[in-house]
């Protein structure tokens, strides 16, 4: 049974108006992914270098040689290799300098960009091998020297070291059964050498040791590492040999053994491609960078578990937060001086610390020593970051409810607790909800830094899928608008259950049994 | 049904009720009037314990409310309130409002509260309002839903807390006539009032609070045709005083002046009866008191009222000296011919000193 009153139209025009929004966004995306580069000036050759923009990867061979080679010029640092590409691809720098094998790969996924024939160094890449396991080492140099002679490393060379774009030429590597196993530790990712395709790990590295092993009888296991862990992981005797596009310095040599250099890989520089047209209509090129983005190598699942790991620890958080933000509220309203004091220190305490600050002491300092999911770390850093804000703001509110209702709930026979639920908090809930939207967003977008403790969340999917693509604006602009959306999807839910609390929009209809 | 014995409340070092005492039966309808300040409205707020007594007991229904193991929450659903700024729940519809107690505390189904607040609701005229919120309504509107809140917990007794003090004038009558009727069904009332008409036709008894205590009660006829007390009186006729001192025969005349017709004019007394006083005092003060009195112990208090309720104005002198009349003057006297077209003599005693009384003769 239902009594109804006045019904207020339903606002459906708002859901309307966000998907326009969305488009809009999309569309001026692409817009930005078509048109990246900006001209600064022709460049042909490195005849400008000295004076020039370099830009370098902070700690590489090319950082070194830029320093010695060119003091006058104006360096730029990058934490990675792929932003200083992007740089040099948005104009920001004229010149970078890299090794011969990633300038190839770059040039290749960003037609826009070329490199310079010069050969600035002579680095000599080889596997690396145990300083005490000398029998390995003299094997494989012999196997090397035979496949010097009978022309099958040079095959393996031109295999996957191709200036054009043709795919990658599938040969079928004979492999021994049963053979003694050979424990092999890479770093995948580095193009054309070593690198994971359809799931397997393939490249002039790989070819060459499974071929190596195979004359040597022994069958390969792989274990796929960061770069830094190899030499390490050789030390420790986890691992029997290292090939990975590594190239053998003289510092590396202290720690370990190496072969006989199979590849030469030079530092070249790399440039805008002066020539460069893009011949692909706008559309075209939006749909390459959708497909190399996220439909090649199914990148798209990247960003789907990043995507719900951000959503996980937002709901979480803000879950958890808001609880523990209504206790800490009720401590700081409680007529105990000792306890609202705490809770005043607490919330002080909480609100005056950067959010990662607080990220990083928990998991490097307070929970370091406890085998603990990085992901909860991060609930229970934002569920705390949270609970202060929202407590001092449940304070305000409950406060700012007409103390007058109160006692007239009081002077009815209703006990504290029912004054509290039946006409405090209704009242209260509308006062905060505006507010604690705002604070749920801007507790959403901070979540972007749970990255720093090893944590997959959308944003750090899409730095290791431009890592991949070299494509800065496309992923960069597709995580805004999921951020965008996660955010929409929270406060239209919120803005639900404001409507049922908000007098003003709430129908008018009194519930009555059924 | 509700005993008060001995009940004082003090806030910090201000003690609003010295010591009150009083019965309340069943049936009776008690509007407590008394000047702003005096604790009328904290002793119904220590009724139902909104405010705790600083000392003293209630017992209401038999049960001690001040003792500290009663159930106040339970024995508060038996006694309503009817607040001055009406506490209506913002939140919630008007209906809603008055369901909300019965459902909650007394186990009515939704169904039934609905029905009982919509027949509530048609008893003070709102049931067109019972979707409506608090703030679509007016005060009348607003206090009458809030009456029908009240209603609704079926209580024994329902405290008024100046029920009409926060409305417009054109609002009063619609609340109080509810309140009326409520009253004529036999409801037990307390009504903290400052509508003197209300408590004189409505009110079974009525308590004048004065000084922190229940300073005269009686029935209506008693304290407003009768009161006992000088101070009960002067609030029933509304009486204000003007009051002042001369101390020398050189007194300043023309300050006297001002402030007697500042008086006048603040309680819009009609300018031929402001004339007619001056020219009455100066006469009297100037022509004859004071060459009376030995130079050297002139005192002479002159006190003047007005009765909002009677719109009478009254002289009152006070001065030292030998017994003296002035109304005892030959008939042929020039100042008593003035001043017998003037005022009236409506009393003239001596003991240590002269006391003048008189009345102001209209126009």
């Amino acid at each position: 049974m239902l009594f109804t009153g006045f019904h207020m139209p339903n606002k459906k025009s708002k859901t309307k108006k966000l998907v326009v929004l969305a488009l809009f966004l999309t569309l001026s995306a692409c817009f930005a992914t078509g048109c990246t580069s900006t001209d600064t000036g022709e460049i042909r050759d490195a005849s400008g270098i000295s004076t020039g923009r370099i830009g370098v990867m902070t700690g590489s061979i090319g950082e070194i040689y830029a320093e010695e080679k060119y003091p006058d010029a104006t360096m730029q640092m990058y934490d990675s290799l792929m932003d200083s590409v992007l740089a040099l691809s948005a104009g920001q720098v004229d010149y970078v300098i890299t090794a011969y094998t990633n300038a190839l790969t770059y040039k290749k996924s960003n037609g826009d960009l070329t490199y310079l024939p010069e050969r600035l160094t002579d680095e000599e890449t080889a596997i690396a091998i145990g300083k005490d396991n000398t029998r390995l080492l003299e094997s494989i140099n012999a196997v090397l020297t035979q496949f010097k002679e009978d022309g099958t490393l040079d095959d393996i060379i031109t295999r996957w070291v191709k200036e054009d774009d043709s795919p990658y030429e599938q040969v079928d590597i004979p492999a021994v059964k049963g053979g003694e196993e050979l424990k092999v530790a890479i770093s995948t990712g580095r193009e054309p050498m070593v690198f994971v395709q359809d799931n397997n790990y393939v490249g002039l590295d790989c070819e060459l040791i499974e071929r190596i092993a195979y004359e040597l009888g022994m069958s390969v296991t792989y274990s796929d590492m960061s770069f830094s862990a190899l030499i390490p992981a050789l030390t420790s005797g986890r691992a029997d040999c290292v090939i990975s596009n590594m190239t053998a310095t003289e510092e590396r040599a202290k720690q370990v053994n190496f072969s006989h250099a199979y590849f030469s890989n030079p530092q070249v520089v790399m440039i805008r491609n002066p020539d460069y047209v893009s011949s692909k209509p706008w559309y075209e090129s939006i749909k390459d960078s959708f497909i190399g983005n996220f439909i090649t190598e199914n990148r798209w699942i990247l960003l789907a578990q990043g995507l719900l790991t951000t959503v996980i620890v937002s709901v979480l958080s803000a879950t958890l937060g808001t609880v523990l933000g209504f206790g800490v509220c009720m401590l700081h309203m409680n007529k105990n001086s000792a306890l609202s004091g705490i809770a005043r220190v607490y919330i002080e305490i909480i609100r005056g610390i950067p959010v990662l600050v607080l990220l990083m002491l928990l998991f490097y300092v307070v929970l370091a020593g406890i085998n603990i999911d990085p992901v909860l770390v991060a609930v229970i850093t934002f569920s705390l970051n949270f609970s202060a804000y929202v407590s001092e703001l449940m304070r305000t509110s409950i406060g700012s409810v007409d103390k007058g209702q109160v006692e007239a709930a009081t002077a009815t026979g209703f006990a504290k607790w029912q004054r509290f639920t039946l006409i405090v908090f209704p009242q209260a809930a509308r006062i905060a909800l505006p507010v604690f939207r705002g604070e749920l967003i801007s507790m959403v977008k901070m979540t972007s830094v749970v990255g720093y403790i090893a944590i997959m969340d959308l944003t750090k999917a899409s730095d290791i899928i431009r890592a991949r693509t070299f494509d800065a604006a496309f992923p960069l602009i597709v995580t805004a608008i999921l951020y965008f959306i996660i955010s929409t999807l929270l406060v239209s839910s919120l803005s639900r259950l404001e409507k049922n609390i908000d007098p003003k929009k709430r129908k008018r209809e009194v519930k009555l049994d059924a | 049904m509700i005993e008060v014995k001995h009940l004082k409340k003090s806030f910090g070092d201000v003690q609003v009720l010295r010591d009150i005492n009083a019965v309340i039966e069943k049936g009776d309808v008690i509007s407590i009037i008394g000047p702003s300040g005096t604790g009328k409205s904290t002793f119904l707020r220590c009724l139902n314990m909104l405010e705790t007594p600083s000392a003293g007991d209630i017992v209401f229904d038999g049960e001690n409310l001040t003792a500290p193991d009663t159930d106040l929450n339970k024995m508060r659903q038996k006694m309503g309130m009817v607040f001055q700024s009406f506490n209506l729940y913002a939140h919630l519809m008007i209906i809603e409002n008055i369901m909300l107690g019965p459902t909650k505390l007394l186990g009515l189904s939704r169904t039934q509260a609905y029905e009982e607040g919509l027949e509530l609701l048609r008893m003070v005229g709102l049931s067109e309002k019972a979707t409506a919120y608090p703030d679509e309504l007016s005060g009348g509107q607003k206090q009458r839903a809030a009456i029908a809140r009240t209603l609704a917990m079926h209580p024994e007794v329902v405290l008024f807390d100046e029920p009409t003090s926060a409305l417009d004038p054109t609002m009063v009558s619609e609340v109080l006539s509810v309140m009326r009727k409520l009253a004529q069904d036999g409801m037990t009332m307390l009504v903290v009032t400052h509508e003197m008409k209300f408590a004189q036709d409505v009110s079974t008894r009525v308590f004048y609070m004065d000084e922190g205590i229940i300073y005269e009660e009686g029935s209506p006829a008693q304290v407003f045709e009768n009161p006992q007390k000088e101070k009960t009186k002067e609030f029933i006729q509304r009486i204000r005083k003007f009051n002042y001192e001369i101390r020398s025969a050189d007194f300043d005349i023309y300050e006297m002046n001002n402030g007697v017709e500042n008086f006048c004019i603040r309680h819009a007394i009609p300018e031929k009866q402001v004339y007619s006083l001056l020219s009455a005092l100066e006469e009297l003060i100037a022509m004859m008191i004071v060459p009376q009195l030995p130079p050297d112990n002139i005192q002479i208090d002159l006190s003047i009222g007005y009765s909002e309720l009677s719109s009478s104005v009254t002289i009152e002198l006070c001065y030292a000296g030998n017994e003296y009349n002035p109304f005892d003057a030959d008939d042929d006297d020039l100042a008593l011919k003035i001043l017998g077209r003037r005022v009236r003599l409506t009393e003239y005693r001596y003991d240590t000193q002269n006391q003048l009384s008189m009345e102001l003769k209209n126009g």
